[in-house]
C-alpha cells in the first residue's frame, strides 16, 4: 500500500460491511480481494469474491434496507467508500452518473437470472433444452460456485477471466 | 522582486525568482559551414514563412537572398559540397540531419530558373579598380563581394571557361556546366568584366595588372597534380587525376584504356575512377589508408562503388610497370595502419612482404595537388608572404582558393569574401567586420517537442542509366514538397521560431509581440512585468530563451 | 483532487492508478496563531488525492510517474479521442464553422470547438475572435511553489495531511502545504499575492514548524498563476462552448472537480440536444447559473474565514470547538465538517452555509467562543497549543 493510495486500508480478514448493519455508502475496490459472504441460519456461504474497480453495497444509496451480505478483506485489501449523500446529489445534478451502476445492477440481475435457472434446473426434473444450463452448473460446481450470485459484483471481463 | 530573494535566503531559497534573457546562440550549422553561411536564418525563412507572413515564393526569393549573400553558387554547392553543416546539426541524433544541402540545391535551382539575379548592396560606394586572377570559386567570390559593393573588378581566366576547378575539376554527373555557368552568368551581369582567354605572363604582363588595378587577386587555385615519386611514372600512360578530369570535362575524344587504376583518396580520385568508369573503363582504385580515413565525401564512395569502381585498401604504389605499348601494372605493397600522423590520421606502414601487380593500362594519380606559377612567378614570393594575414604586406594583393591550400570549395568562397569584406573596409576606410567569435553552438534543444519526421531520402539515378549517360546527374533535386518538408525538420536551434509557448503561458504578460516578425524576432521581453517563475525558458524548444544572470 | 471529485471518479468507474496519485489524504491539519488541530475525513480513509498537473514540479518530469494530465489524456485517447499536440494560437471562425489556428499556421475547423484554456494561458485574454460576445473570466494571482523534501522527510514532517494556514497577514486568504510524492506544494489564496505576501508567509512560525527543522527549504520552482474569480459573460456560442476555468468554475476550491461537472454538463447538452447557442443556454447555462450562485454564496464563507483570521478572540472559539469535536472521534460534526468542506471543496458552499447556520452549530460556537476565551485568560490551550 504506498503513499499514492486512495481509501482505507484493511487487514485480512477485516469486515468492511456487516450483514444486517444499516449503510450510508457504497464501496469500489481500489486493491486486494474481498469475500462477500452471506450469513444463513445453517452457517456462512461465500457468494462473491471482489477485485480492484469491482462496487459494492450499492443497494444501501437507493433503498433503506440493511446490508444484504458482510464483505471482508482476504489478505490485505484497499476500499474507496462513496458518500450517498454525494452520489445522490450529483446523479439529480447529472443523471447519466447513474448509468454506470445501473449497468452493473443490470448486469447482476442477468447473472442472478441464470443461477436461479441452475438451482430450479437442480431441484426439478430437466426440461430438453436445460443441457446447457446442466453442463455451466457442473463447471460452477468444480470452481466452488463461489463467484456467481448477486452481491454486488460489477460485469468485468476480468473478473469472468479469472472465473473461466 | 527582492523581497522573496532576501526574506527566503534566510532559509536557503536565494535565487528562486528567474528571468529570461533572449540570446542568439549560433546554430551548429552555421558554425559548420566552411562558407559562413547563416544556415539556421535562411531555413528559418522558408520553415517559418507562414508566420512571417510570405508566400512560398517570397520565402524562397528571401531564403536564396541570405544564401547568395556569403554564397553566390548556391545551386553549385548544393551539388558539390560534404556539407560539414549536416554533419553538426542537433537533428541528428533524432532522425537524421536535416537536409540542409539538398535544401540549397532545390533554392539554387529554383532561382536559376526564374532569374533570379544577384542585387548590388544598398549604398554600394566603392569606385576601386580591382584585378582579379584566375575565375574559380575563390576569384569568382571576391569579384562578386567587391562588384556588388560598387567596385570595377576585371576578372582574367586563362581558359575557355570560367569556373576553374569547379568546371574543369568536377565531373558534370555531379556538377552540370549549365548550371554552374548560370551562376556565373549572375557574377558577370553585377558589371564583372570577365577576360576569358587571357593568361598573364602571356596576354598581359604583371606590371601592366598592377597599372590597370589599384589591387590585385590571385585565385590560381593548384592545378598541377603532385607526382607519385614512384619508378615508370613518366612517360605516356600515367596522367594527374585533375588532367584527366580536365579532358573529360573539356570534352576531348580521348580512347580510355579498358584496364585503368586510380590512385588517391580524396574526392578528384573518386571523380577521376567514376569519369573512367563512364568512360567503359574497369576501374581499380588504390588507397593506402582504410575506407575510414578516406578524406572523399562517404555517399560518392558508395555510388562509385555501386557503379562498379573496386577500390583496394591499404595499399601503396611502388611503381610502374611497362611494356611496349605502356604501363601494364601498378606494383603495390600491402599497408597497415600504425600510429596516428601530425593530421590525426593513423599513419599507413608497409607489411613485410613482396610487392604484387595491379593490371592498368592507365594509371591516374590523384595524390595531391600544387600551384602553377607558370606567368604569375613575379608574385610568388609575396603571395607565400601574404597567406598568414590573407593580404600581402602592401595591401595591394590579395590571394584565396586552393593556392593557399587545397580545401573544399565552399572554403575558397570563404577566403575570397573575407578578402573583399577587408578590401573594401580598407578602400572605404570603414571598419572591416570582425571575425565572428567561435562561440559555443546551441545544443540545449529540446528535441522532444519537434514531432519525428525521417530525413529526405537522396532521390539518385539507377546505376544503369548512369553508366550509359556519362553525363547524366547522378542526384535530382528535392521535390518542393520534400523541399518544404526538410524545412519544417530545422529545430532553429538556439533561435527563436515563434512557436509562442512562452508568449502563450507567461502569466505576467513579460512577451510582446513585434509587429514585423523576422526568425529570431517575434517577442520583446517586458522584463518589468515578469514574475520570475521560468516557466518560459522552461518552454521555449530552442534554447533562444535561458535564465539572465542576477543583477548584483 | 477533492473527496467529491474522487468518490464520483470511482463510481463512474474511474479509479485513479497509484501512478497518479503522488499522496493520498485523510486529514488536514488547520494552522492559526493561538494553536493548530488535525481534522480527519470523515471516515479515516484517503480520499484526497495530491496529483500533479502538467509535467510536475521543475526537474520532476524524469521521476514523474504519470501526471494527472497526462493520464486524462490517455485515457481520452483510449475512448478513440484523437490527441494532437499543438499549442493553438487563434480561434476564429471560417465560413460556418469555428476554425482553430496551431502549430505555427495550420488551420483547422470543426463542427464544435470545447475551450479549455484555462485562464493561464494568453489564448483567451482577449476575449475570442469567433465570439465577440465571451469576455474573459476575472481573475486573481495567486502563487504555487514546490519544495523538494523527499518522502522520508515528508511523512515525518507533514504525514498523510493536507496543512491549511489561516494567519493574520496582509492580503493573505488562506495558504496550504500538500504533500505530493517527494514534493510539498505551497498553494497561496490572497489579493493578488506577491513576492511579500510569500515572504511574509514563509516567516510565519506557524509555517515554518511544518518544515523539517524549521527551515524553509530552497524552492524547486514556482509560479504566481491566475485564478477565476468571476465569471465570463456568455461562456458560449453558437458551435462554441467554455469549460474550466476559462468558462465557470468554482470560487478557490475543487477546481478539477467544477471543471470535470461542467464539461460533462456541456457535453450532455451536445449529446442529447446540439451544439447551437439557443443549446447551451436551454441545457448548460442552468449549471452555470447553480455554480455561479454558489460562488456567491462562497464569498459568504470567506468573509467569515476572514473574520477568523482577524479576530483572535473568534480564532480560539473555533479552535476549541473543532478540537473538541475531533477529540471524539465517533462524530464528525459542526465545525469539523463546516472547515472540512470549506477547505476540501468537498461540497457545495451553500451546503456549508445552511450547516452553519444550525441552532446547534451557533450554539456550540457560542458556548466554544465564552469557553476558549476564558480558558485562554486562565492559560489554557486547546488542540496542539502554539
Amino acid at each position: 500500500m504506498t503513499e499514492g493510495a486512495l481509501g482505507k486500508t484493511y487487514s485480512s480478514g477485516e469486515l468492511i460491511v456487516r450483514q444486517g448493519d444499516e449503510g450510508n455508502c457504497m464501496y469500489v475496490v481500489q486493491a486486494g480481494e474481498l469475500e462477500v459472504v452471506r450469513e444463513e441460519h445453517d452457517g456462512n456461504v461465500r457468494v462473491a469474491l471482489m477485485n480492484a474497480g469491482d462496487i459494492f453495497g450499492e443497494m444501501s444509496i437507493f433503498e433503506r434496507e440493511l446490508r444484504s451480505a458482510t464483505v471482508r478483506a482476504l489478505g490485505e485489501a484497499r476500499v474507496l467508500s462513496v458518500d450517498k449523500k454525494t452520489f445522490l446529489r450529483r446523479i439529480q445534478e447529472d443523471p447519466p452518473l447513474a448509468f454506470n451502476l445501473v449497468k452493473i445492477m443490470s448486469h447482476r440481475i442477468r447473472r442472478l437470472t441464470e443461477d436461479l435457472a441452475t438451482l430450479k434446473a437442480k431441484t426439478s426434473p430437466p426440461a430438453p433444452r436445460a443441457n446447457g444450463q446442466e453442463r455451466r452448473s457442473g463447471r460452477d460446481r468444480r470452481h466452488g460456485g463461489g463467484r456467481r450470485s448477486g452481491v454486488d459484483r460489477r460485469a468485468s471481463a476480468a473478473g469472468r477471466g479469472r472465473n473461466a | 522582486m527582492s523581497t522573496l530573494k532576501t526574506n527566503a535566503g534566510a532559509d536557503g531559497c536565494a535565487d528562486s525568482l528567474v528571468h529570461p534573457t533572449q540570446g542568439n546562440t549560433p546554430a551548429p550549422c552555421t558554425l559548420g559551414c566552411a562558407g559562413g553561411n547563416d544556415v539556421r536564418q535562411w531555413l528559418g525563412i522558408v520553415a517559418q514563412r507562414t508566420k512571417l507572413g510570405l508566400s512560398d515564393a517570397q520565402a524562397y526569393a528571401r531564403a536564396w537572398g541570405v544564401i547568395a549573400d556569403t554564397n553566390p553558387f548556391p545551386a553549385t554547392l548544393g551539388r558539390i559540397c560534404p556539407h560539414p553543416c549536416e554533419t553538426s546539426c542537433n537533428r541528428e541524433a533524432k532522425d537524421g540531419a536535416v537536409a540542409i544541402n539538398a535544401m540549397e540545391r532545390f533554392l539554387g535551382d529554383w532561382a536559376i530558373e526564374r532569374h533570379l539575379p544577384l542585387r548590388r548592396l544598398e549604398g554600394a560606394s566603392g569606385g576601386a579598380s580591382i584585378g582579379v586572377v584566375g575565375a574559380g570559386p575563390a576569384g569568382l567570390s571576391f569579384a562578386y563581394q567587391l562588384a556588388r559593393r560598387g567596385h570595377r573588378v576585371a576578372v582574367y581566366e586563362q581558359r575557355e571557361h570560367a569556373g576553374g576547378m569547379l568546371h574543369y575539376g568536377i565531373p558534370a554527373f555531379r556538377l552540370p556546366k549549365e548550371i554552374l555557368q548560370a551562376e556565373i552568368a549572375r557574377i558577370v551581369a553585377l558589371g564583372v568584366d570577365l577576360k576569358l582567354n587571357v593568361a598573364v605572363g602571356r596576354d598581359v604582363s604583371v606590371d601592366e595588372l598592377r597599372e590597370q588595378h589599384d589591387l590585385l587577386f590571385l585565385g590560381i587555385g593548384a592545378g598541377n597534380a603532385a607526382r607519385l615519386g614512384v619508378p615508370g611514372e613518366d612517360g605516356p600512360g600515367v596522367v594527374g587525376g585533375i588532367e584527366f578530369l580536365n579532358a573529360v570535362n573539356r570534352g576531348e575524344g580521348f580512347e580510355t584504356p579498358s584496364e585503368v587504376v586510380v590512385i588517391g583518396g580524396g574526392n578528384t580520385a573518386i571523380d577521376a575512377a567514376r569519369a573512367a568508369r563512364r568512360r567503359g573503363a574497369s576501374v581499380t582504385l588504390l588507397y593506402r589508408r582504410t575506407r575510414e580515413e578516406m578524406p572523399a565525401i562517404a555517399s560518392e564512395v558508395d555510388e562509385a562503388l555501386a557503379e562498379g569502381v573496386s577500390i583496394e585498401f591499404l595499399v601503396a604504389p611502388t611503381a610502374i610497370r611497362r611494356d611496349a605499348i605502356g604501363p601494364n601494372a601498378v606494383m603495390v605493397q600491402r599497408m597497415t595502419l600504425g600510429e596516428p600522423d601530425e593530421s590525426g590520421r593513423r599513419r599507413p606502414v608497409p607489411v613485410p612482404g613482396a610487392p604484387f601487380a595491379v593490371p592498368a593500362r592507365l594509371v591516374i594519380a590523384a595524390v595531391s595537388q600544387t600551384v602553377d606559377w607558370g606567368g604569375l612567378e613575379p608574385l610568388e614570393s609575396a603571395v607565400g608572404k601574404a597567406q598568414t594575414e590573407n593580404g600581402a604586406p602592401d595591401h595591394h594583393l590579395w590571394s584565396g582558393g586552393d593556392m593557399l591550400g587545397l580545401g573544399i570549395a565552399g572554403m575558397a568562397i570563404a577566403q575570397g569574401r573575407h578578402a573583399a569584406e577587408t578590401v573594401h573596409a580598407m578602400l572605404t576606410g570603414t571598419e572591416p567586420p570582425r571575425a565572428q567569435r567561435r562561440a559555443a553552438a546551441a545544443r540545449d534543444v529540446a528535441a522532444d517537442f519537434y514531432p519525428a519526421s525521417p530525413r529526405a531520402p537522396l532521390i539518385e539515378r539507377p546505376v544503369a542509366e548512369r553508366i550509359a549517360q556519362p553525363d547524366l546527374e547522378v542526384h535530382e533535386t528535392l521535390s518542393e514538397q520534400a523541399f518544404l518538408q526538410e524545412a519544417d525538420r530545422c529545430f532553429s536551434c538556439g533561435q527563436c521560431h515563434g512557436c509562442q509557448y512562452c508568449f502563450m503561458y507567461c502569466n505576467g504578460g513579460g512577451f510582446v509581440r513585434i509587429g514585423q516578425a523576422e526568425p529570431g524576432a517575434y517577442f520583446a521581453l517586458a522584463l518589468e512585468r515578469c514574475l520570475g517563475c521560468g516557466k518560459c525558458i522552461e518552454l521555449c524548444p530552442t534554447g533562444y530563451l535561458s535564465a539572465a544572470e542576477a543583477p548584483n | 483532487m477533492s473527496e467529491s471529485l474522487v468518490q464520483l471518479l470511482a463510481s463512474e468507474g474511474i479509479n485513479l492508478p497509484t501512478e497518479v496519485v503522488e499522496r493520498g489524504i485523510e486529514a488536514y491539519m488547520l494552522h492559526m496563531d493561538v494553536g493548530s488541530v488535525r481534522i480527519r475525513t470523515p471516515s479515516e480513509e484517503k480520499r484526497i488525492a495530491g496529483v500533479f498537473r502538467g509535467n510536475g514540479p521543475r526537474g520532476s518530469e524524469r521521476s514523474l510517474r504519470v501526471g494527472f494530465d497526462r493520464y486524462l489524456l490517455e485515457l481520452a485517447a483510449s475512448s478513440r479521442v484523437r490527441v494532437i499536440r499543438s499549442l493553438v494560437t487563434r480561434v476564429g471562425w471560417h465560413e460556418d464553422r469555428p476554425e482553430i489556428e496551431h502549430g505555427g499556421g495550420r488551420r483547422a475547423s470543426y463542427d464544435l470547438v470545447a475551450l479549455a484554456a484555462g485562464v493561464n494561458s494568453q489564448l483567451l485574454q482577449n476575449g475570442c475572435e469567433a465570439a465577440p460576445a465571451y469576455t474573459f473570466p476575472g481573475t486573481l494571482t495567486s502563487f504555487i511553489s514546490e519544495f523538494h523534501l523527499g518522502q522520508a522527510a515528508i511523512q515525518a514532517s507533514l504525514g498523510d495531511a493536507m496543512h491549511i494556514f489561516l494567519l493574520d497577514l496582509p492580503r493573505l486568504e488562506f495558504a496550504a502545504l500538500i504533500p505530493k510524492g517527494d514534493y510539498v506544494t505551497l498553494c497561496v489564496l490572497g489579493h493578488d499575492v506577491d513576492e511579500t505576501v510569500v515572504d511574509a508567509l514563509l516567516a510565519a512560525p506557524e509555517v515554518r514548524r511544518c518544515f523539517p527543522g524549521g527551515k524553509v527549504p530552497q524552492m524547486a520552482c514556482h509560479c504566481f498563476p491566475r485564478l477565476n474569480v468571476r465569471p465570463p459573460a456568455q461562456p458560449y456560442a453558437d458551435r462554441l462552448v467554455w469549460i474550466g476555468d476559462c468558462g465557470v468554475a468554482r470560487l478557490y476550491k475543487d477546481g478539477i472537480g467544477s471543471a470535470y461537472r461542467m464539461a460533462k454538463a456541456a457535453a450532455r447538452t451536445v449529446a442529447f440536444h446540439g451544439v447551437s447557442a439557443k443549446d447551451f443556454e436551454a441545457h448548460y447555462l442552468p449549471t452555470c447559473r447553480t455554480m455561479n450562485w454558489d460562488n456567491t454564496l462562497a464569498r459568504l464563507v470567506f468573509m467569515s474565514t476572514t473574520l477568523i483570521q482577524k479576530l483572535r478572540p473568534l480564532r480560539r472559539g473555533v479552535l476549541r470547538m473543532t478540537s473538541t469535536e475531533q477529540a471524539n472521534r465517533e462524530k464528525f460534526d459542526h465545525m469539523s465538517s463546516v472547515l472540512w468542506d470549506v477547505f476540501t471543496g468537498s461540497a457545495p458552499y451553500r451546503d456549508v452555509l445552511v450547516r452553519s447556520c444550525h441552532p446547534g452549530f451557533i450554539a456550540s460556537l457560542t458556548w466554544n467562543l465564552v469557553a476558549g476565551n476564558a480558558g485562554a485568560l486562565a492559560g489554557k490551550r486547546y488542540g496542539d497549543g502554539p
